[in-house]
């Protein structure tokens, strides 16, 4: 013991008495600091992620069919997993609340929608086919102002046409669209508009809308699911604008996150974008080139804003931008542009006018709260059905508002859902067989195609004529009924019995998640129920595994130091030794065996590192302590996530701590072995005999 | 060789006694009197031997066009065209699509509309193409939308030009690749370029027309990259005799589609039956369309 002592005193002594010494210390003061730090702020990250994710769609776990080729990929929106699907969602439901650990049971779906916008024109037209046709017709003020619109979208087409035939070569233009313009400008054309407005519509979307090509189409992702279930297990989901669907109804809640980027006027949009980039993160136009490219887009992209104004609008906004530019020029999109043009000292008055004065001459948001939105999906059998769901409203996660991952998918209700996903029941398949039988063709293979339909000799034929009956073929009647489901409401057991792709699990106590996903495994296959269930880690697909990324990054680079640093420290740890070889001899000589000699320089060589790992690791809490005070700022939208919100305040891992002590007591005592055995190798005559 | 000659100048109708049909310009009086007559040697000198030369080195550019012109010709109905047509889809790895649709055509105002019949999911769906417009309709949602020529008609693999009248020698600038086998058939080998200005589907087109009918047996539709996008077949043809036009449409009786994209799908149509009678006058628009559901 008194040894132990003595040596500790030694080493204690010895650590900076030479110039080698701090070296290795210094080497394993910035290893375990960077070792604490790091261990720190991905700990943070997977707990910042854990709650997006968690709180977000996942749940604590999930279960979905296990006969299905590919896992859930809750994040995943652009690649759809191949999931098959549970045919009774309330068959399952119920087995998977027995256990007592299980909070809610949320059934969840994932799909695609596309949303098709006509051209400019073509969606005035459409209002105003609606307005004029019985069942939707509209007060006569309305459809003036619709036709004004037209004819004032026509008269730009027209401009636009003059200025491009001026610089473009002849011949770039169908003259006919030419003709039809100044037909579809002219006062007779007008004129005779409500005595055939239908004609007269056809001719406007057949002739003219087709000269404007900027029809748009939105790649929208949304969750299908029983909304207010889903709304009392996430609880950091909020409304924002609009209101919740009714419960029952068919509905759909879009995020905001993708409200404001898909759904709002371009140039507001980029307008807002610029505003953010001044008032919060302190960036300035004339330094930011991406600042200056939105500037640019907005003085050249008048266009949208010019199409959708009426000629009283028109009107409005050039006396409204006259008045704030100072100018006399009656071109609007010239106003527009000029208006646009903005630097770092007019940006803020001329972003009030837009808000205070334009905005309400314009639709800033193409759909609002409370309007129908008709939405596309591929079906599971590959063709494309379409559903009208009304837009609620719209809705965010509490702290992950500017997140673009957690406000990647929408909400909608889940019978809206079964419709897109085209489940294809058993009538549909027994209609299918019944028409290929009525037809009574055999499918020809794609490798046999020429052998088995040219095998033969020349086959024409003549045709009688048969007279086809329309009215026989439509099924007997002429008209197709269709039944408007919009406003139906669904009763509780008609939303959970039906088809649902997986669903989500909440805990009561998420620290209980590996037991629980056995006890629940379990229960599915005692039941037969053909799920498995696995972790929120899992059902978040890459996106899971990107805490797993990070943490082997840094144990990889942490590796590599401490190895680095076991090659340095062997190597000093050698040298020092043969600087020391007259004073082991010395001791050697008076007596001290072997083991003294080894233990000193163990002792001498892990006392170091601990000391100087305890360095490290204070340096690093303070810094991780100083961190979780500031915070660090989510630079993207994509850190916003990670971090579960606008900062990340770090907190201390003790894991890492503990981690950084057994890392230098295992490389101090691996690098120290040999030098240590080789000390004791001397003998005291020898090296008392040597020169210094 | 004599087979390609006789076949390329004089086919008999077999099934229709009396009928000849007109073919590479050739009007069936000449074909019969040069053949029966005493001019036949200089028949033979004037033609056949060109006819030989061609066969060495390809057709000549205007022969070609001679051949396009002749299919769209057969393919125009003249007057108004109504259809029934089975549609059914191969899907890899899903289930098989079939429906029912009424095709509708006015060659004339260059109109066309497919209004689909069954499955009752389906039914009261239609495109309506006026001009270089192509509208899809759902009623479901009660809404029009534009579609491009590329528009997988229903979620098939087919497309609006395999409904519509054919206007190849107008669109495309055709190219002699040779003569070739298919199956039991020597066929010319065509290709295709569209002509520039023009909007179609396909820009390259490769076609193997029947020397002995002058129908197309298949063809293969490629991007502007070259990539080989369907290939499709046209084994029977069926002729109708139009008062209006005074001479036969033909249509291919099935048309098999195979995708070359995702491979495994494909797709088969078939024109069950076909009616010239006259059809209402303001059916084509999509007033007419919305009516057939509510």
């Amino acid at each position: 013991m008194s040894w132990f002592l003595l040596l500790l005193q030694t080493s204690f002594r010895n650590i900076f008495s030479s110039f080698l010494n701090l070296v290795i210390g210094l080497i394993i003061l910035v290893g375990t600091f960077f070792f604490v730090v790091g261990g720190s702020l991905v700990d943070s990250i997977d707990k910042g992620m854990s709650r997006s994710i968690i709180g977000s769609v996942a749940g604590n776990c999930q279960v979905y069919e296990a006969s299905s080729q590919d896992s859930p990929a809750v994040f995943e929106s652009w690649q759809i997993p191949d999931l098959d699907p549970i045919p009774d969602f309330s068959k399952i439901k119920g087995p998977l609340m027995s256990d007592p650990n299980v909070s809610a049971v949320v059934p969840e779906g994932i799909n695609t929608a596309i949303v098709v916008y006509g051209n400019t024109i073509d969606q005035v037209l459409e209002k105003l086919r609606k307005a004029v046709s019985p069942g939707t017709r509209q007060p006569k003020a309305v459809v003036d102002s619709l036709k004004a619109h037209v004819r004032q979208m026509v008269s730009v087409i027209q401009t636009d046409m003059g200025k491009v035939n001026q610089i473009a070569a002849s011949g770039s233009f169908d003259p006919q669209a030419g003709e039809d313009l100044k037909k579809a400008s002219s006062n007779e054309f007008w004129g005779s508009f409500d005595s055939d407005p239908f004609n007269h519509l056809e001719f406007l979307e057949n002739k003219i809308a087709y000269l404007i090509p900027d029809s748009d189409q939105i790649f929208l992702s949304y969750v299908g699911t029983d909304l207010d279930a889903y709304q009392r297990a996430f609880d950091r989901m909020e409304i924002v604008d609009g209101q919740m669907v009714p419960p029952g109804h068919r509905g759909m809640l879009l995020s905001k996150y993708d409200y404001e980027e898909m759904f709002k006027l371009k140039s507001a949009h980029r307008l807002d974008q610029i505003h953010e980039a001044l008032t919060e993160k302190n960036k300035k136009i004339a330094k930011d080139p991406d600042l200056q490219d939105l500037v640019k887009q907005n003085k050249l992209q008048t266009r949208e804003i010019v199409l959708q104004l009426d000629p009283l609008s028109s009107q409005k906004a050039v006396s409204i931008l006259q008045g704030t530019l100072n100018s006399k020029e009656t071109d609007l999109s010239k106003l527009l542009s000029a208006f646009f043009d903005t630097d770092d000292s007019n940006f803020e008055s001329r972003y009030k006018v837009f808000y205070d004065q334009l905005a309400s001459l314009v639709e800033l948001y193409r759909l609002k709260p409370g309007e129908m939105l008709t939405i596309k999906a591929y079906t599971k059998s590959g063709s494309v059905d379409a559903v009208n769901v009304k837009i609620y409203g719209t809705f965010q996660f509490k702290g992950l508002e500017k997140s673009g991952l957690a406000g990647s998918e929408s909400l909608m209700d889940l019978m809206s859902f079964r419709d897109l996903y085209g489940y294809v029941t058993p009538d549909k398949i027994a209609e299918t067989k019944a028409l290929e039988k009525t037809a009574g063709v055999s499918f020809v293979s794609r490798d046999q195609a020429e052998a088995d339909l040219f095998g033969g000799s020349s086959d024409v034929e003549q045709s009688q004529q048969k007279a086809i009956n329309d009215k026989a073929e439509m099924g007997g009647g002429a008209k197709v009924k269709r039944v408007d489901l919009t406003q139906r409401v669904y009763t509780q057991d008609e939303i959970e019995k039906g088809v649902a792709m997986g669903a989500a699990i909440l805990l009561k106590d998420p620290s209980q998640l590996k037991a629980t996903m056995k006890r629940l495994q379990a229960i599915c296959d005692k039941d037969n129920l053909g799920l498995k269930v696995i972790d929120w880690q899992k059902a978040a697909g890459n996106l899971g595994q990107f805490v797993l990324a990070l943490k082997i990054i840094l144990y990889f680079a942490t590796f590599i130091i401490f190895v680095v640093a076991l090659v340095i420290i062997n190597n000093a740890v050698v040298m020092a030794t043969l600087q020391r070889v007259r004073e082991i001899g010395t001791m050697r000589a008076i007596g001290a065996p072997k083991s003294f000699v080894l233990g000193m320089v163990l002792t001498e060589t892990v006392v170091l590192g601990l000391v100087f790992g305890a360095l490290g690791s204070a340096l690093g809490s303070g810094f991780v302590m100083l961190l979780n005070h500031s915070g660090i700022p989510a630079a993207n939208e994509f850190l916003y996530f990670f971090f579960s919100g606008p900062r990340l305040y770090p907190g201390l891992s003790l894991g890492s701590l503990i981690g950084a002590f057994i890392v230098v007591l295992i490389v101090t005592c691996v690098s120290a072995l040999y030098p240590a055995t080789m000390a004791t190798k001397v003998s005291p005559i020898e090296a008392m005999a040597s020169d210094e | 060789m004599k087979t390609f000659q006789t076949k390329m100048f004089h086919h008999q109708d077999t099934k229709t006694p009396g009928k000849t049909i007109k073919f590479l310009g050739f009007s069936p009086s000449l074909v019969s009197w040069c053949l029966g007559g005493k001019s036949c040697l200089m028949f033979l000198v004037l033609v056949l031997l060109p006819g030989l030369a061609l066969a060495a080195e390809g057709l000549s550019k205007d022969k070609m066009v001679e051949i396009l012109k002749g299919i769209d010709l057969r393919i125009r109905s003249g007057g108004d065209y109504k259809a029934l047509v089975y549609l059914e889809q191969h899907q890899k790895d899903k289930p098989d699509i079939a429906q029912e649709a009424l095709v509708y055509r006015r060659d004339v105002d260059q109109k066309l509309m497919i209004l689909f019949t069954k499955p009752k999911t389906d039914a009261g769906k239609g495109y309506l193409r006026v001009d270089r417009n192509l509208w899809y309709y759902d009623p479901t949602v009660g809404k029009w939308e534009r579609r491009t020529d590329r528009e997988r008609i229903g979620g098939t693999d087919s497309n609006r030009e395999d409904f519509d009248q054919s206007d190849l020698a107008g669109q495309y600038d055709p190219q002699f690749v040779g003569e070739e086998k298919l199956g039991n058939f020597t066929v010319w080998h065509l290709k295709l370029t569209v002509k520039p200005g023009i909007d179609v589907a396909y820009p390259l087109v490769e076609f193997w027309v029947d020397e002995a009918t002058g129908n197309y047996l298949k063809r293969q539709d490629f991007a502007l990259s070259g990539r080989l996008m369907r290939t499709s077949y046209d084994p029977k043809w069926d002729k109708l005799f139009s008062d209006i036009k005074k001479d036969y449409l033909w249509f291919p009786h099935e048309i098999h589609i195979y995708d070359e994209i995702d491979k495994g799908n494909s797709t088969l149509v078939i024109i069950q039956s076909v009616d010239l009678s006259s059809l209402p006058e303001n059916m084509f628009t999509k007033a007419w369309l919305e009516t057939k559901s509510r």
